[in-house]
């Protein structure tokens, strides 16, 4: 039986569900946990070598740790569409390669 | 003189250019692929550019592409003790 729905009547409609589901919450905190680690290893090793780098330095001054990070800004990010100015950061395009760890302040 | 362990483990397809040319520049062509770097500034911003992509170990040595390989190969639990032309060669 033919049901009329959006994805049916109009051609390429893309349909990202509204919630981020627990797994995925998890291989989230992974990945973070994992940049972390790799901007760890250069900055010790800078260090070791009697160096130091602009971005490594911006980074520790800038971006929060994983288990420094709210809940809120791990797993949503900051829109002004939106009613509560908050939607899934699996919205965000290319999400799992991406950094996204600020928001606005007060949002 | 230490050395940065760089192996691609997320593939770039859909990154913006910047980013595969970063990759590129550090040798990086396909996923799996490990290089080695000297520990320098300029190489650490680098792998700042694409920190998503890669692991990274500090290593004292670097090794070549074969010896990298021969990390990853098991055990064939065996051992050669004599071939057969060493053999050969002893009967004569």
């Amino acid at each position: 039986m033919f049901k009329a729905s959006s994805p049916l009547f109009s051609g390429l409609l893309w349909k990202i569900p509204w919630r981020i589901s627990q797994p995925q919450k998890a291989r989230q905190r992974k990945r973070l946990r994992s940049v972390d680690r790799v901007v760890d290893t250069v900055s010790a090793a800078l260090t070791r070598n009697g160096h130091s780098a602009r971005s490594v330095t911006r980074w520790f001054k800038e971006m929060p740790r994983e288990e420094e990070m709210l809940p809120k800004d791990k797993y949503t990010l900051f829109d002004k569409k939106e009613k509560t100015y908050r939607k899934g950061i699996h919205k965000l395009p290319k999400w799992t390669r991406v950094s996204q760890r600020v928001n606005p302040p007060g949002f | 003189m230490s050395y940065f362990r760089v192996t691609l483990v997320r593939s770039a397809i859909g990154l913006p250019r910047r980013t595969t040319d970063v990759l590129k520049a550090l040798g990086l062509k396909k996923r799996m692929v490990t290089v080695f770097h000297p520990v320098s500034p300029s190489v650490a911003g680098q792998i700042m550019k694409v920190k998503e992509l890669v692991e990274v170990r500090e290593v004292e040595k670097r090794l070549t592409r074969q010896e990298v390989h021969l990390e990853r190969k098991p055990d064939p639990g065996y051992y050669v003790e004599k071939t057969s032309g060493a053999e050969w060669k002893e009967s004569r």
